[in-house]
């Protein structure tokens, strides 16, 4: 990890306020998968980075995505093409497949799918079963990224595209269809609720990772503000112990 | 290139700019960023004889030029730091200066008698308005703050103590003479304000504990302001801390007569804030022709 001196590259609204800005850093980077960036949004009024999941990368092109939820989302979607930002990254541990893991269902609900196209991107040899979720037609975005080597059900909460429902129920009503040595999702946690929930009652026992959320403060595991308690009674930090894991082994 | 060692308590630093508690862990993760030997000193996460888990998420939220946090004093307790930090953070050069608090006088006492010898200098928490039970009501009262600072000094042969002082008090004058009084070698100031942040959609506070400590540049005239009252009324050496981002901001500080500061907020929105600050300061130095930074110490004259 380190702190970048970035350039904006572009910056594009892909869907309606959900937006992908490329960066160019002074170097090649190497991220994994799952794995975070901090990115500031080059305001003196609003001192914290925003964690924002990592899209795609390529040599010393990182993409990010976000929606505008609040004052500083507002800003980044303001940056144009030229424009400086100081970026942190790579954060957090990503996602790890194990060897033997050839079957990977993905699970996403709203933003909570941008962490989750790269994993396919780096794992080829793995077979991808793709479960998406979004509030309606206008919110879609970036299914050209899922469809690449993978089967795709995408679901909307409206029902305005594909059908009504989340993209939890949505893989538990094909799952006996689909072949499944690893789930890995990321969404809100009433999402992974929901997740945990039908995982217990399917008593099927597949590992099943988590990519979670929470407000942070440094980003690197020093200041120990985005904590998550642990099944054991422990406290993990999300931006470094995660923001993957074991959805066994969190409080949700 | 100016001189930028200042000495405090006879305890050496290579600068003046000394990482603030609770913002830098104990080193381990910024040392992936930057070589924090660098750094004139590192003041560690808040260490209690106990590990703790702290308070439920949110801990953080923002305000406009400021954040607010409400950690809760989540550490590994003392003995795990000693075992599994310490050397590290001595090894890297840097000042080391244990950050300590506790729920009642004996706690003080004892992690005090733990590190005595072990650190460079032990900073007291008393005002962390973070943990109910302890903390605030020990910062606010000249008396308690006198007690805990008599109590924990004599528990301290070899390692010189600073007490931190809240600025959630009626007068920063009588309590930094109530910490002189007790026998502090050093006082620091100014810890978090208490604030609140409300998310008008949910009208609840957006971090779960409801209040945290306000920190950041939002609230530096209110730290200059107290820096320079305290440095105005005891003899002691004075650390000033509240929301330096940058080089200038320091000055201010050591003009309004703090010796050394420290620097917390400013890592979250760069993790290369402090060596910055280190060669800001120095730049600020050579360009006002002088030579040694100790010089611009208490400078500052009212109108």
């Amino acid at each position: 990890m380190k702190e970048y001196p970035a350039v904006v590259k572009q910056n594009i609204e892909i869907a309606k306020g959900i937006f992908a800005m490329t960066l160019t850093l002074p170097e090649d980077v190497e991220i994994k998968g799952g794995q975070f960036a901090n990115i500031s949004t080059g305001s003196d009024r609003l001192l914290l980075k925003r964690p924002l999941g990592i899209v795609k990368h390529d040599g010393a092109d990182v993409t990010l995505c976000y929606r505008v939820v609040g004052a500083g989302t507002k800003l980044l979607s303001e940056k144009v093409s030229g424009d400086a930002l100081a970026v942190l990254l790579p954060l957090g541990n990503g996602f790890r497949i194990r060897p033997e893991e050839k079957d990977v269902v993905v699970i996403g609900g709203g933003v909570g799918i941008f962490p989750l196209v790269p994993v396919m991107a780096q794992n080829p040899d793995k077979r991808f079963h793709s479960f998406v979720g979004f509030r309606d037609r206008e919110s879609l975005c970036l299914l050209d990224e899922f469809e690449k080597g993978t089967d795709l059900t995408v679901v909307t909460d409206d029902g305005s595209y594909g059908e009504k429902g989340n993209a939890v129920d949505a893989y538990f009503k094909k799952a006996a269809d689909v072949k499944a040595d690893l789930i890995i999702a990321c969404g809100p946690q009433v999402m992974f609720r929901a997740l945990k929930k039908k995982l217990d009652e399917s008593g099927r026992g597949v590992r099943c990772l988590v990519s979670l959320e929470e407000r942070m403060g440094c980003g690197i595991g020093a200041c120990l503000v985005c904590a998550c308690d642990m099944a054991d009674g422990s406290v993990a930090r999300v931006c470094r112990d995660g923001p993957v894991f074991d959805i066994n082994d969190v409080v949700l | 290139m100016a001189r930028l060692e200042v000495t405090i308590c006879g305890v050496e630093f290579k600068n003046p700019v000394i990482a603030a508690s609770g913002t830098f862990g104990f080193g381990r993760e910024y040392s992936e960023i930057y070589d924090i030997g660098l750094l004139g000193g590192v003041s560690t996460k808040g260490l209690t004889l106990e590990p703790r888990n702290g308070n439920p998420s949110p801990r953080i939220a923002e305000g406009s030029s400021v954040i607010l946090n409400a950690v809760g004093l989540q550490n590994p307790g003392v003995e795990h730091f000693i075992e599994n930090d310490l050397d590290f953070l001595k090894e890297s050069g840097t000042v080391v200066i244990a950050n300590v608090a506790g729920r009642t006088l004996e706690d003080y006492e004892k992690i005090c008698e733990r590190l005595d010898g072990l650190v460079d200098m032990v900073e007291l928490n008393i005002s962390c308005p973070n943990v109910r039970a302890g903390g605030m009501a020990l910062g606010i009262k000249p008396e308690n703050i006198e007690e805990v600072t008599r109590l924990t000094k004599a528990k301290l042969s070899k390692t010189p103590l600073i007490v931190k002082l809240s600025p959630n008090v009626e007068s920063i004058p009588v309590n930094a003479q109530a910490a002189q009084r007790g026998g502090a070698d050093a006082i620091s100031l100014i810890n978090t304000l208490t604030g609140m942040v409300i998310d008008t959609e949910t009208r609840k506070p957006v971090i779960r504990n409801n209040t945290g400590g306000v920190s950041g540049p939002g609230i530096k005239p209110i730290a200059v302001r107290m820096v320079y009252e305290a440095a105005h009324s005891v003899k002691i050496p004075v650390i000033g801390m509240g929301g330096i981002m940058t080089a200038e901001d320091a000055v201010e500080f050591m003009m309004a007569g703090a010796r050394a500061v420290q620097v917390g907020t400013a890592n979250f929105a760069d993790t290369l804030a402090m060596p910055k600050i280190i060669d800001g300061l120095n730049g600020w130095l050579d360009s006002h022709g002088i030579e040694d930074v100790n010089d611009i110490v208490g400078t500052a004259t009212l109108n």
